[in-house]
């Protein structure tokens, strides 16, 4: 049973790797979210912020959905998420992509989409009882933080390389710290590190915001 | 078995990995930023050198072949920003490449053949 749920997670994860073809096909617009928590001042620079800290919260949050459907063996379930949890990975792209050029929007995407993958790796690992795939999985993660901070920091140097890594690897161990508490079978503690996982997620959303103005004033005033 | 031995050697020996410090033509240069090979295609003479700059704060590699089918002609690593590398490639064809740690990352040369 157990060797079954770890399969078509496995299998799964294949579609987050390489894209819903359904949500490629219809990737939602950035701004029209779901998350009820789009505020802003009416200013660029605010609709910015507040767009980028929808888009990475309900990344944690579609990626908790995951991970507790997959360790819970709900695999409809899981399907979706992932698919949804995708389709949140679009608009992240489509926003950088809205920044940078569709280059970086297409370069991004793969990029994020990788974390995606060592998440689901970990969750694997822990799903099986495996030490040694959850400690590769961490690795990775910790090697692909600097990849994103190389790529933010490349994007706008504004943005400090080790400074976003740093962030980046925060968010990673959060997340990682749901998923545990999901294998427990540890509801509390899964839902209360979820909320602090999505909060800490303002800690990139916020600098990165205010980078990209502080790059291109003239585009996101305010 | 034979000819596969000549094909092997030509190989070998179309394929030229210098650092060139002189040439007469302008060296066609290919920028890696943002993760992106710019541009991502080049068309160059055989025996032409092809300069990469790395302007991303990480490294990259140019790796012939894609990653599922390397091919093994070149693999050049770029330790981080400001690094180069030079290429020759000496035998016409079309030699895509990867970067092997970030295997999104594609592009390709065009090695057409030089005149007479």
């Amino acid at each position: 049973m157990k060797k079954q749920m770890i399969a078509w997670v496995g299998a799964a994860s294949v579609v987050m790797l390489t894209g819903c073809a359904q949500s490629m096909a219809q990737p939602p617009a950035h701004g029209a979210m779901a998350t009820p928590m789009a505020t802003s001042s009416g200013t660029k620079a605010a609709e910015l912020r507040a767009g980028l800290n929808n888009l990475f919260s309900e990344h944690v949050y579609l990626a908790g959905a995951a991970t507790n459907a997959a360790l819970g063996g709900r695999e409809a379930e899981f399907k979706a998420a992932a698919a949804a949890l995708d389709a949140n990975s679009v608009a992240i792209s489509k926003a950088i992509g809205s920044v940078y050029g569709e280059g970086a929007e297409k370069a991004f995407l793969p990029l994020w989409r990788r974390h995606i993958g060592f998440v689901v790796d970990y969750t694997v690992g822990v799903a099986g009882n495996d030490k040694a795939k959850q400690d590769k999985a961490v690795n990775d993660l910790v090697a692909y933080t600097q990849d994103f901070g190389a790529f933010l920091s490349s994007a706008n140097p504004n943005l400090p390389k080790s400074v976003v890594a740093d962030l980046v690897k925060h968010h990673v161990v959060t997340l990682k710290t749901v998923i545990d508490a999901q294998a427990s079978k540890d509801p509390a503690r899964a839902y209360t590190a979820l909320r602090a996982a999505a909060g800490h997620m303002q800690m990139i959303a916020d600098p990165l915001a205010e980078a990209i103005v502080k790059q291109f004033p003239d585009k996101f005033a305010g | 078995m034979h000819a596969r031995g000549i094909v092997g050697v030509g190989s070998a020996l179309a394929i030229a990995v210098a650092a060139l410090t002189a040439s007469a033509e302008p060296t066609p240069t290919v920028d890696i930023q943002l993760f992106q090979f710019k541009p991502g295609a080049v068309e160059v003479k055989a025996g032409t050198a092809i300069t990469w700059t790395n302007g991303d704060d990480i490294e990259h590699t140019v790796t012939s072949g894609d990653p599922e089918h390397r091919t093994y002609r070149f693999d050049q690593h770029l330790s981080g920003r400001g690094s180069t590398t030079t290429i020759k490639l000496n035998e016409p064809g079309v030699y895509p490449y990867f970067c092997d740690r970030h295997p999104s990352m594609r592009g390709e040369v065009r090695v057409n053949p030089s005149e007479p």
